[in-house]
């Protein structure tokens, strides 16, 4: 059990120390020095209050997405329009934020933040429902239908949702009783990132002790298997599709009911419906794993800012990394899968046997 | 012809020939059985590579050569893991669209600091005599060589797949990797070419994206290369259906463009748009009944919405952002209306193993 655990977390660590390394080895060639550029990322994120809530606020972008990665990836469906359901959960919220005055605090927040997860899932539900009735491939339309939302979205805040008197693309700043309160003044750091734990802990519950979220894993792991056990499997996926929307679109409403100017801008959804992806691929789409994979990605983002005004390397860097770290993560479960064959092999009966399916069904 | 006229006719064209090099390369590589998710990070390798190229070199010619090859390692990356490794294909798609938009954006912003780079632009091909013909002569064959070449590739692909003992062991690869196996072929060698190929193909058609524009931009790719994996599932996986999808998105994103400068939508697009439910039922070649209630209704709708507004005509545009979604929402609709599991290819995006039971 121990043994386990510890594979599992090298499993995890070392595809993103080895993209690390990487990117030091780029930083070099760049011709920055490494340390130095380090010691820029760390400052620029931890190094005091106002940077240490920066990184903190990106936490809840970040896991929630993971998170909505994992219902999906569940099944087997792989919802690559994280990045449109954001934008459209924020679109509403912004509505609701706006629109709906005269309510009291809590309710005017729970209203914005049901109205985002309602408004997620509904956009991943056209999804769904081509996947189910008319065999469309989620991979494509949930990534057309997020081109659409962003072109949408370009229109919205230059258009009918533009804050009126205002050149810049944006709303106006959303009803005082609909904004989360702040933790730490003039940032982004608001009392959603209680949401983190909360959420964290429910998609664990719902997939590890709910019938729901087993039959979400039996359909995952052998669809044949689930129709035969009664499960109806196509609906079983479309229901995780729609799930992982909902979790979305409440990312969007915390990004603009929890923002620092509590208003929605062009592409405010900032590219954290991908990197959620990257974050989940990290943690090996365990929930839990989720929160020290996503702080060190927001440690990243925190930082990438002030080490490139620091060190002069374009903070694009960090992109280079997150796109280095899905590929060793994938690159890895190959050792991952050789070393645990071998090692049930080396426990059997027979040393000599060649790693085989036989050899692991002999010493299982 | 008022907005589909000759010069909407060249701006399909140009618009389609991205599509038509990535889709025929990975019609390549889906029928081996690989899925390239990461399409769109080699096409936006080429763009920049070939961009970069042309700057370095001063031609042309090289820098498509660049990007050809830069296309082809982030293939090799994609088929190392996939095909060796037996990673899941789509994970590694998705990593490597977001290692080539890092690391594009971050070299580009490395090397050209300063000021906007502009290049000069390539010449068009100007073909004797034919070029001259009234009307479409212009547009037809005075485009650049990239337009001319993709179809000569498209062509290619297709040879290769139907008309070769290569391209049988290449579609055996795909749909049944044992027996291909047992019969000799090697269905490691086969993905990895298919996928290199893939690479390749996607790289040449994103280097026209930047050099027949003279500029890079960060991310300009902006769903090509799922624009190019639809038009593979859309054209069932044969080569002339792909080429046939490319350039019907590339229709609907050069008419996007020029509704984009339209006071409002004239008669033809309307009348259009109510013939492309009739047109879908003659492409087909279904009988009527086989159709699905739901899609016939639809495209009854379709027909008499299309017909009223040709006849009334009211004053209507949309803002330009909202055309230019125009490709993705006829993405999405086309696919919605052909279902084609049957045509697939049977192991798509699933590693083979010569050991018995992985």
């Amino acid at each position: 059990m121990g043994h386990k655990l510890l594979l599992n977390g090298a499993m995890a660590i070392g595809p993103v120390i080895a993209a690390l390394l990487v990117a030091g080895v780029v930083l070099a060639v760049a011709g920055a020095p490494p340390v130095e550029a380090l010691n820029a990322l760390l400052s620029g994120s931890l190094g005091g209050r106002i940077q240490l809530a920066r990184t903190l606020s990106f936490l809840l972008p970040l896991v929630l997405i993971a998170l909505a990665w994992i219902i999906a990836f569940t099944t087997k469906r792989i919802n690559l329009g994280l990045e449109g359901q954001i934008i459209v959960g924020g679109v509403v919220a912004t509505l609701i934020g706006l629109h709906l005055g005269g309510l009291p605090t809590g309710a005017h927040l729970t209203m914005g933040i049901l109205g985002g997860a309602a408004a997620g899932a509904l956009y991943a539900g056209i999804a769904a429902w081509l996947w189910a009735k008319r065999d469309v491939n989620e991979i494509i339309s949930t990534l057309m239908l997020t081109l659409i939302a962003a072109e949408a979205l370009g229109w919205l805040v230059r258009g009918p949702m533009q804050e009126p008197g205002v050149v810049f693309p944006r709303s106006s700043a959303v009803a005082e009783t609909a904004q989360w309160g702040t933790i730490v003044a003039n940032s982004a750091l608001t009392w959603d990132i209680l949401l983190v734990p909360v959420a964290v802990v429910a998609v664990a519950f719902l997939q590890n002790r709910t019938t729901f979220g087993l039959t979400l894993r039996i359909t995952g792991a052998n669809p044949t298997a689930a129709r035969r056990v009664g499960v109806n499997t196509v609906r079983i996926n479309a229901l995780g599709l729609i799930l992982s929307g909902a979790i979305a679109g409440v990312v969007g409403a915390a990004l603009i009911l929890g923002g620092e100017t509590a208003r929605m801008g062009d592409g405010f959804s900032a590219g954290f419906g991908f990197e959620g992806i990257v974050v989940a691929l990290v943690a090996r789409n365990n929930p839990f794993g989720a929160v020290p994979a996503a702080l060190l990605f927001a440690i990243l983002d925190s930082g990438s800012g002030f080490m490139e005004t620091r060190v002069g390397i374009a903070s694009e860097l960090v992109y280079v990394t997150q796109g280095l770290v899905i590929l060793f993560v994938a690159g890895a479960a190959y050792l991952y899968n050789r070393t645990r064959r071998t090692r049930v092999d080396t426990s059997g009966t027979t040393p000599d046997a060649p790693a085989t399916a036989t050899g692991v069904r002999a010493a299982g | 012809m008022g907005v589909f006229d000759a010069f909407w006719l060249a701006t399909t064209l140009r618009l389609s020939t991205p599509l038509i090099f990535a889709s025929s390369g990975e019609l390549l590589a889906e029928r081996t059985g690989i899925l390239n998710i990461g399409l769109e990070g080699f096409m936006l390798a080429g763009a920049f590579f070939g961009f970069l190229g042309t700057y370095l070199t001063g031609s042309f010619l090289m820098g498509v050569v660049f990007a050809v090859v830069a296309g082809a390692m982030f293939a090799a990356a994609m088929a190392f893991l996939s095909i060796r490794l037996r990673a899941d294909q789509i994970v590694v798609g998705i990593g490597i669209n977001i290692l080539a938009l890092g690391l594009t954006s971050f070299v580009f912003r490395e090397v050209f600091s300063g000021p906007q780079v502009l290049l000069d632009r390539p010449a068009p091909w100007r073909w004797p005599y034919l070029a001259e013909i009234p009307v479409v002569g212009e547009a037809l064959f005075a485009q650049p060589g990239w337009v001319y070449f993709s179809l000569v590739v498209v062509a290619a692909i297709w040879f290769v797949l139907q008309r070769t003992t290569w391209g049988l062991s290449m579609r055996a690869t795909g749909e049944l990797p044992e027996a291909a196996d047992t019969a000799g072929s090697s269905v490691f060698r086969n993905r990895w070419a298919s996928t290199l190929v893939a690479g390749g193909l996607a790289g040449a058609g994103g280097s026209f994206l930047s050099i027949e524009l003279g500029v890079f931009i960060e991310g300009m790719t902006n769903g090509r290369g799922y624009l190019a994996l639809a038009a593979v599932i859309f054209g069932r996986w044969r080569a002339p259906g792909v080429l046939a999808a490319c350039l019907l998105f590339g229709a609907a994103d050069a008419l996007q463009l020029r509704l984009q400068a339209e006071a409002t939508v004239p008669l033809e697009v309307w009348l259009v748009l109510a013939l492309l439910g009739p047109a879908y039922l003659v492409v087909a070649r279904r009988s009527l009944r086989s159709h699905h209630p739901l899609t016939l209704t639809a495209i009854g709708c379709v027909l008499v919405i299309g017909t009223i507004l040709a006849v009334a005509q009211p004053q209507f545009t949309l803002p330009a952002q909202l055309w230019r979604t125009l490709p993705f929402v006829l993405t999405i609709i086309v696919l919605a209306g052909f279902i084609g599991r049957s045509w697939m290819p049977s192991t798509l995006a699933i590693p083979y193993s010569r050991e018995a039971d992985t």
